[in-house]
């Protein structure tokens, strides 16, 4: 057990590609925990996922030993979807590392995060990275970050965590900087869960920070907010390799595999204390139940697969305990299930997790907002578009809001604005933080963010403005249900709730869409936009006139047959809405959001 | 006893066409001798599964069997006639490309016994028959045609293919009714069909070519049946048109599931519940023939389900239709009250509008 005056628990705040997990790499190599010959890029991120996309999906710690110091590196999630799990990880921390790419500069997740880190009393140490890019221009950043931190210009590091340069006094600004953990050993424990994971060997591994008390390696514990108790097998640290240590004392960090086996009763944010007399009687504060924020209907492309499309969610939730969902039956798409996500990047994980690693093909609906709709005393929450009462007939409609900040060159200041008007945003403040680059703060829907508003606002900035946001509660808006229908048969997978002013909009363009993907039938098939028993856009395609095998030649009937066949075979493989034959590819083009986006900016 | 018809694949051409996905080929001309003892053989080696039956049509199709000499398609025609039981008024078929005939050559089948003539004309457009990559003039059918009269020649159709690039509506009618105005006792229309395999096939797939605009082909198919409709002729199967008595006895075969036996590579034959084909390289077919052995490639055995598909498919081409009673009425009347069948004398028969959905007629009708 260390004394907690040579214990230092840091992080690093940085935007995704400004070089955190290069960091994190150098200074594995430097306090020599991973010796040359074993290194590989981005050593901490484990799963393809995160070094493909080239961000940490889950957050990790690892324990570096420096000079008589234990130093625990808290990795943390570097997307906004995540931003409760950012918080906990914070916590868990007493110092964070603000780390800014020199050729990009500040972005709005840096701030987002260093807020955070902030309010939650981190103390901070900044530096500029990617010095040795040929586009960097480190003085202007370190500018940048001085007039945010309310410091000298020569109080900000500059370094290159690809070459090391500028690391080791980094490191060692951590040590002096960062204060060191305080606690009591002799407390009952408690220790903040800050990250859980499922391992099919080990059960639940939880990574946790022990905030006082002593947590040994093998004891009954219990969880807080979910009550359950549990023999614990092991106490260990990250260095990097998993590494058993005999317990875990005040203002440490590291791992203890749980014995449990469902990571959804050890959850992040909660407190871990031992069961019976000598555990705590209090939880550490801070614990929230996670929220999804976005549904989509999950149905399976092949009908058939409805059991495997639940058992690969069964599994994917047992190391994802945000994962939230239940069995939907859509007229149009059959059986499925209506799933709800932390955002938008987690949304994309879950399905390309579903497909690659179950290998499943699945049609997604497009991602909505949670409604809330009143009638009278009734409050009704709407997780799928086609639960909204139609044609008014409720008092008043809420949706989800957010605190939107968005860093901008001030040259495309007003694109930017323009973007957050048309999605109905309400601009709060603006300030230039250097007289290039602006924050401008919105309250905007969320239901406009979730409809490809990273795209637009990537595209009119040429990708180099960026969006954090957090949650600010509901608001009241003129909400309507726009159905899309098909020779007068409502599809359910295409009805949407957007605003009045863009009802017709989204009518146009669905119908539009749909005109160019629906196979032409035996009859004029009319696909109508409607707001309850109003129609609003209509598109028609034209009855098919020929389809025939125009030669029977040389007695070759067997071909024909066969030809036929296959005409039958992909019949049976359309959905029937009604009367029209609607293929798979229809509703997975339909549905595609980004198409929408791609539409828009030609125009 | 059954009566049967006699198919006979000859799969030399002068060029090759660039829609066409036939077992054909231009340039393999040094083949040709052996290719023709190789199919006297192979008639040799499938007759005597066929004692029992009469052959009713003959029917020398390819490729273009008039690039053979007079004297080969004689002597095959001879060796057919003398191995199998072929009736005194049995069909002869022939068919020709106006390139390779003239009154001569003409007048020698007909005095071998090719009564019947099928002349591959597809349009009297210039541009639709570049489009089409074929080597003859519009002039070359005429003169051909007039060729095939003058030689004596009392049952000829001629062969159209329209929605070819480039071919408008305009165009198509006046193909019409200058095949009308020559007064073939039988035509042939067909819908280009752009199959992948082709070059046509790969300059579609390359946007180098449009694909046909099924619906111009659909008022293509109207103008047919109208112009020639008009001109007497009576619509007697999706893609054939004949003066009373004229149908080809062959090709009906086909359509009402009489047995056939094709010779030469590639040929399909057919009994009872049995389809089977021949290998379809002329070098495998002729060496499995010299080696004494049927050149057989592959055949099927049709289950009830299969045998059914056929019957409803082919009987609604031809325009006999389905007793009504196959039928359940819930599933007709959708297509009766749009159109698209008519029922007439107990039986659905699909209508004109019909025929040209004959493939969503089938399969809602023989669906299961």
């Amino acid at each position: 057990m260390t004394d907690t005056s040579h214990i230092r628990n840091f992080c690093i705040v940085a935007h995704i590609d400004h070089g955190k997990s290069t960091l994190a790499d150098r200074l594995l190599e430097i306090t020599h925990t991973v010796e040359g010959r074993d290194m590989r890029a981005q050593y901490l991120d484990k799963m393809d996922l995160e070094r493909e996309r080239g961000i940490t999906i889950k957050a990790q710690s690892v324990r570096l030993l420096h000079e008589g110091f234990e130093l625990n590196l808290i990795d943390t999630p570097g997307h906004v979807d995540f931003t409760y799990e950012v918080s906990r990880s914070l916590a868990a921390c007493e110092g964070a590392i603000l780390l800014v790419d020199a050729a990009q500069g500040l972005e709005a997740q840096t701030l987002a995060n260093y807020h955070l880190a902030r309010d939650a009393g981190l103390v901070i140490v900044p530096a500029v990275n990617k010095i040795d890019l040929p586009a960097a221009e480190p003085d202007q950043r370190a500018k940048e970050l001085a007039t945010l931190l309310g410091r000298d210009e020569d109080e900000i590091l500059q370094i290159s965590a690809k070459t090391g340069e500028g690391v080791p006094e980094l490191l060692a600004a951590v040590i002096a900087q960062v204060p060191s953990p305080v606690g009591d050993a002799t407390k009952p424990v408690r220790a903040l869960i800050f990250d859980s994971m499922f391992d099919a060997y080990r059960g639940v591994i939880t990574y946790v920070r022990v905030q006082e008390g002593v947590l040994p390696s093998n004891a009954r514990i219990k969880m807080f907010a979910t009550r359950v108790e549990s023999e614990a097998e092991e106490t260990g640290v990250n260095a990097p390799e998993p590494t058993p240590v005999p317990q875990l004392g005040p203002g440490e960090v590291g791992y203890l595999v749980t014995g449990l086996k469902d990571v959804h009763q050890a959850k992040v944010g909660d407190t871990i204390t031992l069961a019976g007399k000598e555990g705590a009687s209090e939880p550490l504060p801070g614990y929230r139940e996670p929220k999804p924020m976005v549904w989509s209907g999950l149905f399976p492309a092949e009908g058939g697969d409805y059991s495997e499309l639940r058992e690969a969610l069964d599994k994917l939730k047992l190391s994802d305990s945000s994962l939230v969902y239940e069995p939907e039956t859509s007229m149009a798409l059959g059986f499925g299930f209506r799933v709800g996500f932390l955002g938008l990047l987690h949304m994309d994980i879950v399905r390309e997790r579903l497909e690659r690693e179950f290998g499943l093909e699945l049609i997604s609906t497009a991602p909505n907002v949670e409604f809330h709709v009143f009638k009278g005393d009734d409050e009704i929450v709407v997780h799928n578009p086609s639960e909204m009462p139609s044609g008014g007939d409720h008092d008043r409609v809420e949706e989800p809001i957010v605190y939107g900040t968005i860093i901008t060159p001030a040259d495309y200041l007003g694109p930017v604005l323009d973007l957050c008007q048309a999605r109905r945003g309400e601009q709060v403040d603006m300030s230039y933080i250097t007289p290039e680059r602006v924050e401008v703060h919105y309250i905007l829907p969320l239901a406009e963010i979730v409809f490809d508003f990273f795209d637009q606002l990537k595209s009119r900035t040429r990708g180099f403005a960026s969006l954090d946001y957090e949650p600010w509660g509901y608001q009241e808006a003129k909400l309507v249900r726009v159905d899309v229908l098909l020779h007068g048969e409502p599809v359910d997978a295409f009805s949407s709730v957007v605003h009045r002013d863009k009802a017709y909009a989204y009518g146009k363009q669905m119908t539009e869409r749909l005109k160019e993907l629906i196979p032409r039938q035996l009859f004029d098939v009319a696909i109508q936009a409607a707001i309850g028993a109003k129609i609003i856009a209509r598109e028609t395609v034209k009855a098919k006139r020929k389809d025939v095998l125009a030669k029977c030649y040389g007695g070759d009937i067997t071909r024909k047959r066969k030809l036929l066949e296959e005409q039958k075979r992909g019949k049976a493989r359309m959905r029937r809405v009604g009367r029209v034959d609607v293929p798979q590819g229809a509703f997975i083009a339909a549905l595609r959001v980004d198409d929408g986006g791609e539409k828009e900016k030609k125009k | 006893m059954d009566t049967v018809g006699v198919y006979v694949h000859v799969p030399f051409c002068l060029t090759r066409c660039g829609y066409c996905d036939f077992n054909a080929y231009a340039s393999m001309d040094a083949l040709k001798p052996r290719y023709v003892r190789a199919l006297l053989a192979e008639a040799e080696l499938a007759a005597p599964d066929w004692t029992d039956d009469e052959v009713v049509s003959i029917f020398l199709g390819g490729g273009t069997p008039t690039t053979l000499d007079i004297a080969d398609l004689k002597g095959v025609l001879a060796h057919l006639r003398d191995r199998f039981n072929v009736t005194p008024d049995a069909e002869v078929t022939i068919e020709a490309n106006p390139d390779t005939v003239d009154e001569t050559k003409l007048s020698g089948l007909l005095a071998a016994g090719f009564t019947r003539l099928s002349m591959g004309a597809q349009s009297f457009d210039r541009g639709v028959l570049a489009a089409l990559e074929r080597v003859h003039s519009p002039d070359g059918v005429r003169a051909a045609f007039r060729a095939a009269r003058a030689a004596g020649y009392e049952n000829m159709s001629l062969d159209l293919i329209y929605g070819a690039d480039a071919e408008g509506l305009d165009s198509w009618e006046r193909t019409l009714q200058e095949t009308i105005d020559l007064a073939p006792e039988h035509v042939s229309a067909y819908a280009l069909t752009i199959e992948p395999s082709t070059a046509l096939g790969r300059k579609v797939q390359g946007g180098e070519v449009p694909a046909p605009d099924p619906d111009l082909q659909a008022d293509m198919f109207s103008a047919a049946c109208d112009l020639l409709g008009s001109a007497g002729y009576r619509h007697y199967e999706v893609s054939n048109w004949a003066k009373p008595g004229f149908e080809c006895r062959h090709n009906l075969g086909y359509w009402e599931r009489r047995a056939y036996v094709g010779l030469g590579a590639g040929a399909h034959s057919f009994r009872g519940d049995r389809r089977w084909w021949n290998v379809r390289p002329p070098e495998e077919y002729m060496d499995r023939v010299e080696a004494g052995e049927l050149p057989t490639g592959g055949d099927e055995r049709l289950e009830p389900s299969d045998a059914y598909l056929e019957e409803v498919f082919l009987r609604l081409r031809i325009l006999e239709g389905i007793p009504s009673s196959w039928v359940e009425p819930e599933r007709a009347l959708p297509f009766l009250e749009s159109g698209l069948l008519q029922e007439n004398a107990g039986s659905l028969v699909p209508t004109e509008r019909g025929m040209l959905l004959l493939n969503e007629l089938v399969l809602a009708l023989a669906g299961n």
